[in-house]
């Protein structure tokens, strides 16, 4: 065999144990982990090597290997480990630090993942939004302008301007680093097993498309049975509320059209029409939002024993999706309801989208363009 | 002729013979209290000692007739102590003593298991196969006379053994009676308990039928077990030539038993040399997360058997055991973590390497002591006087019981003396 340096980094070691694996050290290789796991490959197998080289604090072998977001904790490793090591949740740190070693900007990582900066990055949007409001001069004399003395939301913050021109700067900021982020993660897996090109990259793919809309792996858990439908809720309400987002801008191009004197002429039952389909998806998605967050909350809980409650990371990004799910169905109930609350509460609201999207290549959101890549990576070099 | 009071041996296995004998041997009067009807404990039940691979039965023998040739050993089976007061020199202990419903008469002729109508589980051979109500546990049982099950019996409306027994030895009517005694020490010797292995659900253990524990396998092995001998797996009595061990069943494993029983691996390991010289052509693989043979004697012995070429010892817990239901066979999983591969292997049968549990663990004996978490004497909380041997302490060996069963022997000696 060739001879092989081993470099293992203390730091990392302490790091992971400080990011919430701190039962990292228990581990006595016994591998009963590997073989409860129903997602590890046959060769290979995870985590039980995780365990071994994050002891040794091997980082690059850990953070360049697709095998960590394989990983979907589903904790029968946790909850049959003999020594109460629980490489579910070391793998969940170790996922977390893959994030701040590959994402772009890396110092944001740190901040997203630290509670003592919240306020600082809560500020941003709020600051932005409080600018915003004063600039048009409803802290002062001026009154909100209402439609016949109902609420619009338009009227209050025209959306152009203050909704999709603000979201569509974070969302460019978003896709992009988080496109760098995961760039950066496969030229390191790319390095560490090179030529393993085994399937297309477009077969790859199209198999990671149609597991992750399945659910194929997560469906295999069986200690947090229960967490698949949960994650598919929040999963598809996200889509639901991604193509809300597309009809609702598709609906308002008319009046913006308007808005800088040009009359598009078309059939204002076509907009009505439309209007009422993206309110239903908007709708539907934003209970199947509230519903799916709750059943993660309280699998998470029903299964504290064996699986652990998980960290700030994990709740700052639950709490998150309930807060934008709540606070957005809320908005749109009490503007119906034409009470003055409904202001302040789409302001919440829209800092709490401002702050899951901004936020999110650093974010536990990041997992599903992490594990995406993963994924088509493990399939393309025929790992499965 | 002894001096001083009595001492009170608690268990008859091999560490309470020894602690009696020898107290007798030195000098002192000894009791042995025994739960069950016969003398030789968990021993009797094996078929060979490692790593000389002799018979238990040989050393057992000789310690049965040390005490037939000595007048200051007395006990008593199917007894168990209901409560100890008192301090060392002067302690008063009762002993519930259950009828066995046979008396001194027996000759151990077999004609009353012969008429019994009642079939129960054998649980000296751990339930492999069935015993009459009136039944003995083997052919050099000691003492060597039949006993009825209280439990089984269906009594006086019965009696058919009554009739079918020429001696005059079976009395239904006994009834249990105390004895109350008064010695100078105690000695708990009560031993330890297989553990539990329907708990190990991913193992398949109770639920799969090839899939046995290692006391089963000595049953199966020994010559006054169910098959006299011949290992044959459970579910269709095949031969068994491609046999797994699975190490750390339910030992150092903080969801079952924390510690190492520390027994298993020497006793996987001599139970490879059964299957290997029964059938010569067979082949076993023992599955490991370390192979713990401490001393050189039994480091020798790992070194003997890992030569084998039909011997397989890989490294990787097994966690996931299941039935192929067609054959019987049972296909294990593992990682092979020296090859870094998950494997499936299919077997004749498993045997799991389950680990010990004090028998306090279970079974307090009613003197003032404390235990561990895990059931095992504190030897702290021991108060002058009471002593616990052998794997009431600490999962041990057979050659290491003796030694502290000797050694507690003088200490106990010592309280007689005190107390004089």
């Amino acid at each position: 065999m060739a001879e092989q340096v081993i470099k293992p980094d203390l730091n990392f070691i302490n790091d992971v144990i400080a990011s919430g694996g701190e039962s990292l050290k228990k581990c006595f290789q016994c591998a009963t982990c590997s073989v409860v796991c129903n997602v590890t490959p046959e060769d290979k197998p995870f985590p039980r090597k995780e365990m071994l080289q994050a002891q040794w604090g091997l980082k690059d072998k850990l953070l360049a290997n697709p095998d960590i977001w394989l990983c979907h904790q589903c904790s029968d490793c946790t909850a049959y480990c003999p020594r109460g090591a629980k490489p579910g949740e070391v793998l969940g740190a170790i996922r977390k630090m893959s994030l701040q070693e590959f994402s772009v900007p890396g110092f944001m990582a740190k901040m997203v993942n630290q509670p003592k900066f919240l306020l600082v990055l809560l500020a941003v949007p709020a600051l932005l939004y409080i600018l915003i409001i004063a600039s048009q001069g409803f802290f002062g004399d001026v009154s909100i302008p209402t439609e016949d003395g109902k609420i619009v939301y338009g009227k209050f913050l025209f959306s152009l301007y203050y909704v999709d021109t603000v979201f569509t700067a974070i969302a460019l900021f978003a896709v992009s680093s988080l496109f760098m982020g995961v760039t950066k993660y496969w030229m390191a897996m790319s390095a560490a097993a090179p030529n393993t090109n085994k399937v297309s990259l477009v077969k790859a793919l199209y198999d990671t498309i149609l597991e992750i809309l399945g659910h194929n792996r997560f469906r295999k858990c069986e200690v947090t049975k229960g967490r698949a439908t949960a994650h598919m809720l929040v999963f598809y309400s996200f889509i639901g509320l991604f193509i809300t987002t597309i009809l609702a801008f598709a609906k308002v191009i008319p009046e913006y059209f308007e808005h800088f004197g040009t009359h598009l002429g078309i059939d204002q039952s076509l907009l009505d029409g439309l209007t009422v389909i993206y309110k239903i998806i908007g709708n539907i998605s934003a209970a199947a939002m509230i519903l799916g967050i709750l059943l993660v909350m309280t699998n998470r809980f029903k299964n504290q024993e064996k699986a652990g409650l998980g960290g700030y990371y994990d709740w700052l990004f639950i709490l998150l999706v309930a807060g934008v799910g709540v606070s957005g169905l809320l908005a749109q109930f009490l503007r119906m309801a034409n009470t003055v609350v409904a202001y302040p509460t789409y302001v919440v609201h829209l800092c709490l989208v401002f702050f899951l999207f901004a936020y999110a290549p650093f974010s536990k959101m990041a997992h599903m363009a992490y594990r995406a890549t993963a994924m088509i990576f493990a399939k393309q070099s025929g790992r499965e | 002729m002894s001096d001083g009071k009595s001492v009170l041996v608690i268990g008859g296995g091999m560490s309470g013979l020894t602690a009696a004998i020898e107290i007798a041997e030195a000098g002192n009067n000894a009791i042995i209290v025994e739960k069950t009807p016969y003398l030789g404990g968990r021993v009797a039940q094996l078929n060979k000692y490692f790593p000389k691979l002799c018979p238990p039965n040989c050393g057992l023998e000789i310690n049965f007739k040390r005490i037939k040739n000595s007048a200051d050993v007395t006990f008593y089976t199917l007894a168990e102590v209901e409560k100890i007061s008192g301090q060392e020199g002067n302690y008063d202990v009762a002993v519930k003593v259950k009828p066995r419903f046979v008396n001194d008469k027996c000759v151990g002729c077999n004609a009353c298991a012969e008429a019994c109508p009642v079939e129960m589980p054998n649980e000296f051979n751990f339930g492999l196969n069935k015993t009459k109500a009136a039944y003995i546990i083997h052919n050099q049982a000691f003492p060597f006379k039949y006993a009825i099950d209280e439990k089984h019996c269906k009594g006086a409306s019965c009696a058919k053994c009554v009739a079918a027994c020429k001696y005059d030895a079976i009395k239904l009517d006994m009834k249990p009676e105390t004895i109350n005694l008064n010695v100078s020490a105690i000695v708990m010797a009560t031993g330890w308990e297989l553990y539990d292995v329907t708990k190990l659900d991913i193992l398949g253990g109770g639920k799969i039928k090839n899939v046995i524990t290692n006391m089963q396998m000595e049953r199966l092995a020994s010559p006054n077990g169910p098959t006299t001998g011949k290992i044959l797996r459970p579910s269709d009595g095949k031969e068994v030539k491609n046999i797994a061990f699975v190490q750390c069943a339910g030992s150092r494993d903080e969801n079952h038993l924390p510690y190492c029983s520390y027994i298993c691996c020497m006793a996987s390991l001599k139970q490879v040399t059964y299957i290997r010289e029964q059938y010569p052509d067979s082949k076993a693989r023992v599955f490991y997360i370390d192979i713990r043979t401490p001393g050189i004697r039994y480091e020798q012995f790992y070194w003997k058997i890992k030569e084998d070429p039909n011997v397989t010892l890989t490294k990787g817990k097994v966690a996931k055991i299941t039935e192929d239901s067609a054959t019987g066979d049972v296909i294990v999983v593992a990682e092979d973590i020296l090859a870094g591969k998950k494997i499936e292997a299919r077997f004749d049968m498993v045997v799991l390497a389950a680990g010990m549990v004090p028998s306090t663990k279970g079974a307090k004996i009613p003197a003032d002591v404390s235990y561990t978490p895990d059931g095992f004497v504190l030897p702290s909380s021991l108060k002058r006087g009471t002593y616990a041997v052998g794997t009431l302490k600490s999962p041990v060996d057979v050659s290491r019981s003796v030694q502290d069963a000797t050694g507690v022997a003088i200490k106990s000696i010592q309280s007689a003396r005190r107390s004089k």
